[in-house]
């Protein structure tokens, strides 16, 4: 069995700095990994980074992150970047990393993702420079992805977002807002790999389970969404065989 | 301006929310209610809640705001979810 924690959205600054950690302390007790879903700081900011890294730093378990749109907003991603894997936090951007637990070889492949929509309710790449552009960057983010999960070899595989794969976790958001909160392609990313589950956050007001149309778990670890420091997910081998 | 509340009123809250460099808060629901414009959601401080409050009641000072934000928990988790 494998470990999985995850938690998004935990837009870090120093007024709470120092939240999260007494249920850090128990994390090595509960999980062979942190996930962390993006959106780590409110401004994107490198101050804000150092606290992200101050918080989550000495964990005792790998601690692997994607960037939200939130950590974009100051167009200051290298220094971000930077600081976070000077705290040992290890950033995923259409890239992935194998790490060996107790329970065998966990793979996570990373991308922010964007949005667009879900089927038959999404944008297309169609009309203006602008919104060809919007649905360009949804299609690379997607491939990055799908490119990850499949180069990754391992024993169980995760994949990890920002923005939603799948429309069933966005339940409890307005209706209107779906195509900024997610894109069908990122799931179709998720179901061209074996992969056993996928976290994201980004919606606040969804709810925490969906799947896939290929039958992969999706679980949405907002902060807002868990009202908790972190879940855990129990995984095994053959999670996607048994779903 | 007196602005009374209107779909303007609540248009230019919620980007107030989310484009105010103070607050940069995108997951809190802007609801009209009768007379009241109501806030709710979560965020993670009580600075951060009165932040918001403070900006919106001087921003629209002739708007009734009531202010239903809850500081998000950050317990441990009881149990796990097993996905077998």
């Amino acid at each position: 069995m494998i470990r999985v924690a995850a938690v998004a959205d935990v837009h870090m600054d120093s007024d709470v700095l120092g939240r999260y950690r007494p249920a850090l302390e128990e994390l090595p007790d509960k999980a062979d990994v942190l996930l962390l879903g993006g959106d780590l700081t409110r401004h994107g900011s490198a101050a804000e980074a150092e606290c992200v890294a101050t918080e989550f730093r000495d964990l005792g378990v790998p601690v692997i992150a994607v960037l939200g749109n939130h950590d974009h907003h100051r167009d200051q991603v290298p220094e971000v970047v930077k600081t976070l894997e000077g705290g040992g936090i290890a950033v995923l951007e259409g890239e992935g990393t194998v790490i060996d637990t107790p329970g065998g070889r966990l793979g996570v492949a990373g991308a922010k993702g964007f949005g667009g929509g879900f089927a038959g309710r999404c944008a297309s790449a169609f009309g203006e420079p602008e919104m060809k552009a919007f649905v360009q960057t949804t299609c690379d983010a997607a491939d990055r992805l799908s490119e990850a999960l499949r180069r990754l070899e391992c024993d169980v595989l995760v994949a990890l977002t920002h923005y939603a794969p799948v429309p069933d976790t966005l339940l409890g958001e307005p209706l209107e807002i779906y195509p900024f909160l997610g894109s069908y392609l990122l799931g179709q990313a998720i179901d061209s790999a074996p992969t056993a589950l996928a976290v994201h956050g980004h919606a606040h007001m969804g709810s925490e389970r969906g799947v896939t149309p290929g039958g992969v778990k999706v679980r949405n670890v907002a902060h807002p969404v868990i009202k908790q420091a972190y879940s855990v997910f129990h995984l095994h081998a053959r999670a996607r065989a048994a779903a | 301006m007196n602005r009374r509340l209107d779909e303007y009123v609540e248009a230019d809250v919620q980007r107030l929310l989310t484009e105010d460099v103070d607050l940069a808060e995108q997951g809190i629901t802007v609801l009209r209610r009768e007379q009241n414009l109501v806030l709710c959601g979560e965020v993670e401080s009580q600075a951060r809640r009165d932040e918001i409050e403070r900006k919106v009641r001087a921003a629209f000072p002739d708007v009734a705001v009531l202010v239903d934000i809850g500081i998000t928990r950050t317990q441990p988790p009881g149990e796990a979810e097993d996905l077998s």
